[in-house]
């Protein structure tokens, strides 16, 4: 065994020596030969019909090498007009401002965009949903054109999930409006007999706008086309797998036609899922007979990459006055724009209530289509929405019973075994150990300020839990042997948040042998097993698990080898960072360099060692995280400045304790952000008023505070060594935090994201008044 | 032959060496750095100046090199992130960065550390709001600057021992 263990190190980032250097490889610093710039002409309208393209003075401008329309898709590709992946070249019509109508390759950008302003189109305008209310008219005009399914029916593919039979959720529910794309329904216990017990009844309707992912580094993918019916594609994406079955689906192309290159990646956050622009370059490229190079800018980014949607949540929901939750229902509105998500909305409402322990609920929610870019995910998908709503009705209960909202929350919250809302028992989670944690941290057990300050400004102290059921697998992996005696770890994963590092940590102490020892070698699904996407916080939770395995079995194979070279059983043999050896007799030993020669040489006695790891899909390990947030309050400005942030997550077994705290202070900094600043503002033509970088305010240093991290460790799951989900769980309870911190100071609820200066000095007008 | 017109006789010094080229006029010195000495260390997030990935050092001045036309640099000195480690050895900043996990994703790491080094240059022991005051022109969104500020200070205090 090697010296020291691996695991629970906080080592610095495996790729941190070429990332300081500036040498890292992104997908905007690929360069081949030859290689020409691609270029998309974004709709005009956020809903229009197209009428005719003309593409005729764009083909005859010197430079241009080709120009696609939808007529460009082969036909092998079989359109679905309820899928976003499809959307990538508007069809016949526009359903999004920002939506590529056609596209350009020409030899440099400046040609490319005069190339993009000789394109005549004609449209015909429609009349655009810009809103909720818009789309759930019963006059309402319809998003989505053209049947989702192939038999034709409708659009809107409705579910209604009712997990007790004795209550509500019936058939007249059914929301058939053209423009719900999905609908949940979950109903259990006597909802109205639980309110009626009720001393304290909370109903509040919140609101939570469209936001964006914010990643620094915009989508950027390059296509080749190697031989004539196989293309090589390099692009920032989250999942290389599913990246790869994106351009093979809406291009009608068999995968093995598709070498799919996953570069470094310059934060995705769920909004470089499986990127959306590959399909352009690949056409682009392919008939200009060049290698293309596509590159958003930062304003196609904010008008038509994904953003993550808006959301109405109608809350109400009951407590007795010994503190005990009664009742909880639920009206969910999300906002999926042009095309359905499929899931967002069902985790918000299926999700919404599982913090606590309910005796009966009923919540409703509806996925709506606008006209506006489509939707995806966003850092725990749906559950800042949720939480910020749960959180902030459960502090409005404690206060108006007079109990702590920390004792609250510690009486009602959720424990290992109790219904979730699908009816399944919770898992082993953290959530009382994190709440228990913040209980006696400083933060919490320091008084609260007076109210108003001697400084004249006002002062407030929010907490708020959260959590995140995320990914669990399955993954691949192998672990070889390599020259010099290294373990290579063969993977297709992306590193997205340091995960390679985590990764070679498991690898090293499945083997025994040091970390310095290990090289994560990223592959593409040409050459490695199948990885998930790096999403739902499952990279070291899932493939942390198939590497562990991967690594394991090389290790067997290593021993079975050297035992039966030694003459000894296999638990004779340890390990440590230069090879294997005899227990009773230390220098007898096998190199890990030996080894290789051993399995590689002419006249070998055996063969290339090769560990391999098939990790089927994990257990349910829902990571926890509480926060606690300090803020002040200028009255006479309505400025909200957070002076402090304290937050708990419960991780399982931390791999990397450095990279853990980075991820949290990170999660936790996009959730203040949303609560406070972010906010994409669309108008009734669904134009994005506000498509920069100056005008969609993300926090700068300056905006937030040092973030106090407390790394929880509570045993559940599956994982390797105990790990848990750690990525997405401390973006869900900050924003909570920070609106029932603001709600304390000026002694008002603002229900409404971002909590702007106008909506604080409105709420303290309308307290004022009311006093 | 070159096009006199469009053509602009370009003579700077990146990282200490000379640099002679024959540009476009009309050029972002951001492109300039990225295609001809093929420094694609600094990176482009925007293009209008707001999130400083594509920090440079202009005489010292940390620069958004996406606003700057290579034109407008001519005859001066300009560091990008491949200058800071010479004959291999990390600046302290580099060093920094990596021992108290100052960057995640590295796109934003360039910009964010050379402006570090300007800020430290103006101010050799920055409070905890002089950094944040002065990497507000840098925007992160990995890691929520905690990392960041401590790397910088930590950097800091390296090179105030050199000095």
């Amino acid at each position: 065994m090697a010296d020291k263990k691996a695991v629970g190190q906080s080592l610095p980032r495996i790729d941190a020596m070429e990332k300081v250097r500036g040498q890292a490889i992104f997908a905007a610093d690929i360069k081949l030969p030859g290689l020409i710039v691609g270029k998309f002409l974004p709709s005009p309208h956020a809903h229009a019909e197209i009428l005719a393209i003309d593409t005729s003075k764009a083909e005859t401008l010197p430079g241009v090498r080709a120009v696609i329309t939808a007529s460009d898709v082969p036909d092998t590709a079989v359109y679905n007009p309820a899928s976003r992946f499809h959307g990538f070249l508007a069809r016949r019509f526009a359903v999004f401002a920002g939506q590529a109508i056609a596209a350009v390759a020409a030899d440099d950008l400046a040609t490319a965009e005069e190339a993009l302003d000789l394109i005549e189109v004609t449209y015909q305008l429609l009349p655009v949903v810009h809103s909720f209310e818009e789309a759930l008219r019963p006059d309402c005009v319809p998003v989505m054109h053209g049947s989702a399914t192939a038999s034709g029916d409708s659009t809107a593919h409705t579910q209604v999930i009712i997990t007790d039979k004795n209550s509500a959720g019936s058939d007249e529910e059914i929301d058939r409006s053209p423009n719900v794309a999905d609908e949940n329904v979950f109903s259990h216990g006597d909802l109205e007999s639980a309110f009626a017990q009720s001393d304290a009844i909370v109903e509040y309707s919140y609101t939570v706008p469209t936001v964006h992912q914010g990643y620094i580094e915009p989508h950027a993918v390059t296509a080749h086309w190697d031989r004539p019916d196989h293309v090589t594609v390099w692009e920032c994406v989250q999942g290389a797998f599913d990246a790869r079955n994106l351009i093979a689906e809406t291009l009608g192309m068999p995968h093995g036609k598709i070498t799919l290159n996953s570069t470094e990646i310059g934060g995705g956050f769920g909004g470089k899922g499986e990127g959306i622009f590959a399909p352009l370059a690949v056409l682009l490229a392919k008939k200009a007979g060049r290698p293309v190079q596509l590159v958003l800018t930062r304003q196609e980014e904010l008008i038509g990459a994904n953003p993550a949607p808006c959301s109405l949540i109608r809350l109400k929901a009951g407590a007795t006055q010994d503190g005990s939750l009664t009742a909880v229902e639920a009206d969910i509105l999300v906002d999926a724009g042009a095309f359905p998500t499929g899931w967002i909305m069902s985790n918000i409402t299926a999700t919404l209530r599982d913090n606590y322990r309910f005796q009966a609920w009923h919540l409703r929610g509806r996925e709506v289509l606008t006209n506006k870019a489509s939707v995806t995910s966003y850092r725990a998908p749906g559950s800042p929405n949720l939480s910020f709503a749960i959180e902030s009705h459960i502090d409005e209960l404690a206060h108006r019973l007079g109990i702590n909202p920390m004792s609250f929350r510690q009486q009602n919250v959720i424990r290992k075994g109790d219904p979730l809302t699908n009816m399944e028992p919770q898992s082993p989670i953290g959530a009382e150990e994190v709440l228990a944690a913040l209980a006696k941290h400083p933060a919490w057990t320091q008084p609260a300020y007076e109210r108003l300050g001697v400084d004249g400004l006002l002062h407030g102290r929010g907490l708020a839990l959260g959590s995140w059921a995320g990914g669990t697998g399955p993954a691949g992996a192998l672990a070889i042997l390599d020259a010099g005696g290294q373990i290579r770890i063969v993977l297709g994963t992306v590193d997205l948040s340091g995960s390679f590092t985590s990764l070679a940590q498991i690898a090293a102490d499945a083997i025994g042998t040091s970390y310095d020892q290990v090289v994560i070698s990223k592959a593409s699904p040409d050459f490695a097993p199948f990885a998930p996407m790096s999403a739902g916080s499952q990279t070291i939770y899932a493939m942390g698990a198939a590497v562990k395995e991967a690594a394991l079995d090389l290790r067997a194979k290593i021993f079975h080898y050297v035992a039966h070279d030694f003459q000894v059983n296999e638990n004779e043999l340890g390990v440590d960072e230069k090879g294997v050896y005899l227990l009773a007799q230390p220098s007898k030993r096998h190199a890990f360099e030996t080894l290789y020669q051993l399995g590689t040489q002419w006249f070998a006695e055996y063969g290339p060692l090769v560990g391999q790891g098939s990790a089927p899909q994990r257990q349910r390990a829902p990571g926890y995280a509480a926060c606690i947030a300090d803020v002040t309050v200028n009255p006479r400005t309505g400025k909200v400045n957070v002076n402090h942030l304290a937050v708990a997550q419960d991780v399982g077994k931390a791999i990397n304790p450095l990279l853990i705290e980075g991820q949290m202070q990170g999660g936790v900094t996009q959730s203040i952000s949303m609560a406070l600043w972010e906010e994409l503002l669309y108008d009734q033509e669904g134009q994005v008023r506000n498509p920069s970088l100056l005008d969609y305010r993300m926090p700068t240093a300056g905006d937030v505070p040092m973030i106090d991290t407390i790394i929880v460790e509570v045993p559940g799951g599956d994982g390797p060594y105990g790990a848990k989900l750690v990525g997405e769980p401390p973006m869900v309870p900050a924003v909570a935090a920070v609106a029932n911190a603001v709600t304390a100071a000026i002694g008002a609820r603002v229900c409404d994201l971002p909590i702007t200066p106008e909506r604080i000095w409105r709420a303290l007008h309308r307290v004022n008044s009311e006093d | 032959m070159s096009d006199k017109v469009n053509s602009y006789d370009l003579n700077v010094t990146v990282n200490g060496k000379p640099v002679l080229a024959a540009i476009e006029p009309h050029i972002t010195l951001l492109e300039f750095l990225r295609d001809t000495p093929g420094l694609s260390g600094t990176k482009e997030g925007c293009s209008t100046g707001h999130c400083g990935a594509c920090t440079v050092l202009v005489n010292g001045e940390p620069i958004s090199s996406c606003l700057m036309l290579a034109a407008e640099a001519d005859g001066r000195n300009i560091l990008t992130v491949e200058g800071l480690s010479d004959n291999g050895d990390l600046h302290p900043i580099q060093a920094a960065f990596i021992s108290e996990g100052g960057l995640q994703c590295g796109f934003c790491t360039s910009g964010m550390m050379l402006t570090a080094i300007a800020l430290l240059e103006t101010n050799p022991k920055p409070t905890e709001a002089e950094i944040r005051m002065g990497l507000s022109g840098n925007l992160c969104r990995c890691t929520g600057y905690h990392k960041i500020v401590v790397a910088v200070r930590l950097a800091a205090e390296e090179l105030s021992h050199g000095r």
